[in-house]
């Protein structure tokens, strides 16, 4: 670790600011020795060339009394006030308000030309360690906020946890913290937009994914009592199971399509690859929670279940006037809790084609999709059947929406859409 | 840069190792005071007299109690106090005294009859510095009522007593010809009986006590900060990096080791900017109707909502938790429901801080504690042993609204003068041994059908309301040894010989004052370290 050179480079030639702290991580020293290296830096810069690095200095101590605004519990007389205080039912027993002096220490940033002055404001410093260099004076000592704003996001993958004691910072034993991929250091944008382009290939990469984040998963310290490790062990297990179905709603959209242009994609695959390891990063966040569900009252689940799919139904009904509803359906399932997708799944029928020209890198094809169409047949009754249909889709549009066995079973009843008619029908073709 | 003292760090990098340090551990034992039924349990359909006569049942008895002791034989011109079950029995002429709860009615008082009649109703009132009208005091009415009816006190001990709505009290006095109750005298429930230290944790966990103790060669302290009002913009949070870097130990006080004594931080409402909240109703609002046409899309609409604020406030808390525990209370402008008590607020808006979570409650073991727990606002628990309730400010601030203000002292420039105040209206809730007593009548409450929460039924050690406009604290101690036939659970076995002594803190709001409070946990001594820049030579030019 060449900390001349560091500060050499940032400072004097990309002129930034660096602070204590941003030394301390990107160098990995502790804070305290950080802050001496800036000192020593500083000192050395000026002596080559005078004002050609500035610092900020932060001092803490005790304040001078008449310095302190806002605050009181020194001077006050606060008994005497309480005494004539008007504000208390006089009923009020022994209103004896004992106040004492309070100690009000201070930690104030300074620039170096200041330093001096805001020295002579203390009645006793106990510590003045140098906060930043920086090539020229701050205008705005604020901007030292966006040094540690970017100093978090360089290095949000250094575990806190693991990385603490060499920054100098105050250890917990007893922390606790529940295991788990750590979450992106900056929100990412929606996955959703890309789930469109799974292919038959995700099945098997969001199996291979699966082991990725657990690695990411920082382990507990040995350090810690037992009964961290406990928790750490209860939390373990979680995040596995919903992971695997979470691939099972992967593998729903790669069914959509057949095993024909798996080849032709497969080029495509260390593509997809990357981009379902974004995926996964992404879904983390969720799954930090996979039993969330379990708190509703199991009863009540079912009946969500059973309104969902209630809500799934009427959506699909009105896939074939409205096309924008397919999105809200597509939406509605993604919505849907981890668990209650891997029931549905198993008995989804196969039996949706689709044929894929790639165009210029353009994915155009058509496939085959069953549309509900509800109707109104002779006696008045209202009759929903399936029809496969073709339709043509590009990239663009997201796989339709995939089935549910409930759908099954009401296409077995009005299967045959005149036989509901009359009842001699249904014994007339036997 | 050549000073006399070099103080450590104003010298070149030497080779010493430092060592590790360690922080004090916490011990945290939360209430559940204040947690509303989940889901489809949590009703508001009920009514909100309920709660007034919870509120009644519950203080009705403790207040008859210190009345009879103090009026039992008083006599006046000959005549003795007779005590009157019910406010309607009061005959006219007749010395006697009553119990009921305390209505007060003044003119600038949200009203919500008014508001229909209006049609104002879909806005909320905007918010007064008093509800009573300084140019008329006399429109303010003070009326005591139970369950059979209401009497208007009058009189002048009324002057020089502040009273809110929703208190309990027993009022000593006459009925005069208007049919108006002239009072003499007023009696509180007083403070409420105070558990000993380590009361909750001492049948479950004999060895947390200890190793509190024991770990601890000195004291630990709480911290307790309000009002970080993070609103996302660069300029508020240089003061909020110094406490942090405070809090992990990188600045001290003396040495390092003084940061390592706080066991925790308890975050007193408002973590985030007033602007945050307000600009977004409003941007929901102008763009209502565009939304509506554009399709759904996942996540929400980065024009009507700012996550800047939030995801500040989830990576100081992220930065933090790996060395400190923190409790985080919702306030007024925290991303929570409005009516007391606001429960906490969700862990699915700080995505990297829930990490320390408590994990999701299942059915069969009991909901443990996360190092990270956000509370609800108003909050109890046991923190080393400390009982502490506390509130993120609306308590204070709604009483001190039924207070009266010189006319002249309207102008809000007079804001320094009520802290007084308000550390007497915190006393005076715990005498009245109702944490919030002007829920549900002008505070946003949760209609509460079969317990009254903020009835304070037993007296904190530490009761701090956050938000405040300064920082203030006291110790109020309760009355002399409390009367063996006083209270019945008063009659303490262990022969203790007062009720205790309660710390009052009135946390002042971060972002304006930059200050952080703590608290030493076997001493109850306060301490402020203040954080903020020197307006130096560039500020002036």
């Amino acid at each position: 670790m060449d900390s001349a050179k560091f500060l050499a480079e940032n400072v004097l030639n990309e002129r930034r600011t660096v602070t204590y702290r941003s030394l301390s991580r990107a160098l990995k020293v502790h804070a305290n020795r950080a802050k001496q290296i800036l000192f020593e830096f500083h000192r050395n810069e000026n002596a080559k060339r005078a004002q050609s690095v500035h610092a900020t200095y932060l001092i803490s101590g005790i304040q001078k009394t008449p310095e302190a605004p806002a605050t009181n519990g020194h001077t006050n007389d606060e008994d005497e006030i309480m005494q004539s205080s008007p504000y208390l039912p006089s009923s009020m027993p022994n209103q004896e308000i004992v106040s004492d002096a309070v100690r009000v220490a201070s930690i104030i940033l300074a620039r170096e030309e200041d330093l001096e002055d805001a020295k002579a404001i203390f009645q006793s410093i106990s510590m003045i360690h140098v906060y930043s260099v920086q090539s020229s004076t701050l205008q705005d000592l604020n901007t030292l906020t966006d040094v540690c704003r970017e100093m978090a996001t360089a290095h949000a993958q250094d575990d806190p946890l693991e990385c603490g004691q060499q920054w100098g910072m105050i250890q917990n034993r007893n922390v606790k913290r529940r295991t788990g991929a750590r979450p992106p250091p900056a929100p990412a944008a929606a996955p959703a937009p890309k789930a469109k382009a799974e292919s038959t290939v995700l099945s098997k990469q969001s199996l291979q994914t699966k082991p990725a984040p657990a690695k990411v998963e920082s382990k507990p310290e040995e350090s810690q009592p037992t009964s961290d490790s406990q928790s750490s062990v209860k939390s373990t297990g979680k995040p596995a199971a919903p992971k695997r179905e979470k691939s099972n709603l992967f593998s729903s959209f790669a069914k959509t399509k057949p095993p024909k242009p798996k080849a032709a994609e497969s080029a495509a695959q260390s593509g997809v690859e990357d981009m379902m390891l974004d995926d996964a990063s992404e879904d983390e966040p969720e799954e930090l929670f996979p039993n969330t569900a379990d708190k509703a009252p199991s009863a009540n689940r079912e009946s969500k279940k059973e309104r969902e799919e209630k809500l799934k139904k009427m959506m699909e009904e009105e896939d074939v006037d409205d096309e924008e509803m397919r999105d809200a359906d597509e939406e509605l399932q993604r919505e849907l809790t981890p668990e209650e997708q891997p029931p549905l799944l198993p008995s989804k029928p196969a039996e949706l084609k689709e044929e894929v020209t790639v165009q210029g890198g353009r994915r155009r094809g058509k496939r085959q999709v069953t549309k509900k169409r509800t109707l109104k047949d002779e006696e008045g009754y209202l009759v929903t059947r399936e029809e496969a249909t073709w339709e043509s889709f590009s990239e663009d549009e997201p796989a339709p929406p995939k089935k549910k066995p409930a759908v099954n079973v009401a296409k077995g009843k009005t299967g045959k859409p005149g036989g509901q008619g009359s009842i001699m029908s249904f014994f007339g073709k036997k | 840069m050549a000073t006399a003292e070099d103080y450590g760090f104003l010298r070149p990098p030497s080779n010493d190792d430092y060592e590790p340090v360690y922080r004090t551990p916490s011990s945290y034992n939360p209430l559940q005071t204040f947690t509303l039924p989940m889901g489809s349990v949590r009703h508001y359909q009920q009514q909100y007299g309920d709660m007034y006569f919870l509120r009644l049942a519950r203080l009705k008895a403790t207040v008859e109690k210190v009345a009879t002791d103090a009026w039992g034989d008083i006599t006046i011109a000959g005549e003795s106090a007779r005590r009157v079950d019910r406010v309607l029995d009061v005959r006219q002429g007749e010395l006697c005294w009553m119990a009921g709860t305390v209505y007060m009615d003044m003119p600038l008082k949200p009203n919500i009859l008014e508001d229909l009649t209006k049609e104002t109703f879909t806005s909320a009132p905007p918010p007064r510095r008093t509800y009573a009208d300084p140019s008329d005091p006399s429109a303010t009415q003070i009326m005591m009522e139970d369950e059979s009816g209401r009497i208007r006190l009058t009189g002048n001990l009324l002057l020089s007593t502040q009273l809110a709505t929703g208190v309990i009290i027993a009022a000593l006095g006459t009925e005069t010809v208007n049919g108006e109750f002239e009072v003499i005298d007023i009696k509180v429930p007083d403070l409420a009986p105070q558990p000993k230290r380590w009361e909750r944790d001492e049948a479950t966990t004999a060895e947390s006590k200890q190793s509190g103790k024991d770990a601890s060669k000195g004291s630990g302290k709480i911290a307790f900060v309000s009002g970080l009002g993070i609103t996302g913009t660069s300029s508020d949070t240089l003061a909020l990096e110094l406490l942090t870097d405070y809090l992990l130990g990188y600045t001290s006080i003396d040495g390092s080791a003084d940061a390592s004594r706080i066991t925790r931080l308890i975050i007193a409402g408002n973590s985030l900017g007033a602007s945050v909240t307000a600009d977004a109703a409003s941007a929901g609002s102008d763009n209502a109707a565009k939304k509506k046409l554009a399709p759904k899309k996942y996540g929400y609409d980065a024009s009507a909502y700012n996550s800047s604020p939030i995801t500040q406030l989830d990576n100081f808390l992220a930065e933090i938790l790996p060395s400190i525990p923190v409790t985080l209370m919702a306030g007024e402008k925290d991303p929570a429901n409005v009516s007391l008590p606001q429960q906490g607020i969700h862990r699915a808006m700080f995505p990297q801080a829930r990490a320390y979570c408590a994990p999701p409650p299942s059915d069969e073991n009991k909901q443990e504690v996360g190092w990270f727990d956000s509370v609800s606002n108003p909050w109890e628990g046991d923190v080393e042993g400390w009982r502490l309730w506390g509130c993120s400010g609306q308590n204070v601030d709604d009483v001190l609204r039924y207070l009266d203000f010189p006319a002249d002292d309207v102008d809000p420039t007079a804001e320094r003068d009520d802290s007084e105040a308000r550390l007497r209206i915190m006393e005076a809730m715990l005498r009245w041994r109702c944490g919030v007593p002007t829920a549900p009548d002008t505070i946003w409450s949760y209609p509460f059908q079969t317990v009254d929460p903020f009835v304070l039924e037993s007296s904190p050690h530490i009761f701090f309301t956050g938000n405040q406009p300064s920082f203030k604290t006291a110790v109020i101690e309760a009355d002399a040894p409390f009367r063996l036939d006083g209270d019945t659970e008063m009659t303490d076995s262990a022969g203790e010989p007062t009720a205790g002594r309660v710390r009052l803190l009135s946390i002042p709001k971060f972002n304006e004052t930059g200050e952080l409070v703590l608290v030493d946990t076997e001493s109850l001594e306060v301490e402020v370290i203040r954080f903020g820049t020197f307006a130096g030579q560039e500020e002036k030019k």
